[in-house]
């Protein structure tokens, strides 16, 4: 507490050491302000695509560009070969077999990469662009799959828009079942109806039939046995008068 | 100034300070680490290379031996690098010092005897004794296979420090012969001049493929124990 009011004071005292006496252990929560530049790290700025121009592999093309004005398109490379000339002769630079070795050595390291720079650097850009292909197939083939399952599912809600078809057909389809049932069942019904009908008829026309018969028999009967024994001589007797005349009629009449 | 013939191969040291450990450190410096996706040509280049040797020189190996991976890589990125920046003109090697060599064979050789001897005992000792071999000849057998067991460490140190050491010698005597032969006679001057390209050429070839045997012949030793 007391260390507290110590520091307020010297903060109060010298306001550059505010922060440092906001420090104080255990005191207040420090209020220094940290990073007060940009963030170095990221993101990381794009690397050039390309290296600076040089000129014999070595120099750079700035260099040619500071000469210019003083010396002109020349200067650089008669510099150059001063350098060369006084180093030499002074035996600055001595020749011993070392040289030839580096003169052996260089020009094969020359060589070479004169003849397969292009094509190695075509080969390393190769790799690179495989990689990235192979990034990029992957993601093409999540976006195709993707669209697709869209397209899978807009042309089920178009299917789902015509599902109704269907069940106008298979509603067709029921009612005529039913409509071929009811009917089926109808004729059945009239067929039965029918069928006891006539098995009234029948047993009517038989016993009229009966009847008429028993009618007849009974009056033939009756009439059989009304028939005397005098009233039958007599009709005998008669019919053969009747036939007599007939006969002579009949004789009578042939000539003619 | 070269004072004698092996003053290229001595270990350098500038006003007193011996620089040789930053000279045997700067190869490193030609490996940058890849840091994005896509990186610079070198790079994937370099990326390109090391996974075609490595799959290469693990296939044998079973999952144990692939555990030296990162060792056997770096050992032959090292000595391949060191070799061939030795060939640049008034440049030190150190593979040529078989002090150094001998520091790097001697500790790969006995950690592949040692794993084979703590993981596989019986079958590391059986290999002092090739099969098939008649009962009277035995112990001397034995005792041959241990001197051979115990010459592969120098045979692999002093390998590479010959062959390193003697293609730098031919090209400084060879380079030499062409100084003394211009004054006499230019043609034969020219002659060597051609026969010092020839020979760059095969040092070139010589500084990669001491780098590769080294390293088989260390994994072909791993694979043997493990």
């Amino acid at each position: 507490m007391l260390r507290r009011m110590v520091l307020s004071a010297a903060a109060a005292a010298a306001p550059c050491l505010r922060n440092a006496a906001l420090l104080g252990p255990g005191a207040l929560q420090a209020t220094r302000i940290f990073h007060t530049g940009q963030p170095s790290l990221a993101p990381v700025p794009p690397l050039p695509e390309y290296g600076g121009k040089v000129r014999l592999g070595l120099i750079p093309e700035e260099f040619f560009q500071f000469l210019y004005p003083k010396t002109g398109v020349t200067g650089p490379y008669v510099l150059g070969t001063g350098l060369i000339l006084y180093s030499l002769s002074k035996e600055i630079y001595v020749i011993t077999a070392e040289t030839f070795s580096a003169i052996s050595t260089i020009g094969l390291l020359i060589y070479v990469v004169k003849k397969y720079g292009a094509s190695i650097g075509e080969f390393a850009d190769k790799l690179s662009e495989q990689k990235i292909a192979q990034l990029e197939e992957v993601k093409q083939a999540s976006i195709q799959q993707i669209q697709d399952a869209i397209d899978t599912e807009k042309s089920q809600q178009a299917l789902v828009q015509k599902r109704h078809y269907l069940f106008d057909v298979q509603r067709n389809n029921i009612a005529m079942a039913l409509e071929l049932t009811y009917r089926e069942r109808l004729h059945r019904v009239y067929r039965e109806v029918k069928n006891r009908l006539d098995y009234h008829i029948s047993v009517q026309n038989m016993m009229r039939r009966k009847e008429q018969e028993h009618m007849i028999n009974w009056v033939e009967k009756h009439v059989v046995q009304s028939i005397s024994a005098q009233q039958e001589k007599e009709t005998i007797a008669k019919c053969i008068a009747d036939l007599k005349l007939l006969a002579k009629k009949a004789q009578s009449q042939p000539v003619l | 100034m070269n004072e004698n013939l092996f003053a290229s191969f001595a270990a350098p040291s500038m006003m007193g300070l011996p620089i040789v450990v930053l000279i045997v450190m700067f190869p490193s410096i030609l490996f940058p680490t890849p840091s994005r996706l896509i990186n610079n040509r070198l790079i994937s280049i370099q990326q390109w290379l090391i996974q075609l040797t490595s799959k290469q020189m693990l296939a044998i190996h079973n999952q144990k031996g692939r555990t030296w991976a990162l060792m056997l890589m770096s050992l032959i990125l090292f000595i391949g690098s060191t070799n061939l920046l030795g060939l640049l003109p008034h440049s030190f090697t150190p593979t040529t010092q078989l002090s150094m060599n001998l520091g790097m064979a001697i500790p790969l050789w006995a950690g592949t005897v040692i794993t084979g001897f703590r993981y596989k005992t019986k079958v590391s000792l059986a290999h002092f004794l090739p099969q098939g071999t008649p009962l009277p000849l035995i112990p001397m057998l034995v005792v041959i296979e241990t001197i051979s067991l115990f010459i592969q460490p120098m045979a692999l140190a002093v390998r590479l420090t010959a062959n390193i050491t003697a293609g730098h010698l031919l090209i400084h005597l060879i380079g030499g012969a062409t100084l003394a032969l211009i004054n006499i006679s230019a043609t034969t001057a020219f002659i060597t001049f051609i026969i010092l390209i020839l020979l760059t050429i095969l040092e070139f070839a010589v500084a990669l493929i001491q780098a590769y045997v080294f390293t088989l012949l260390v994994s072909l030793y791993l694979h043997d124990n493990t």
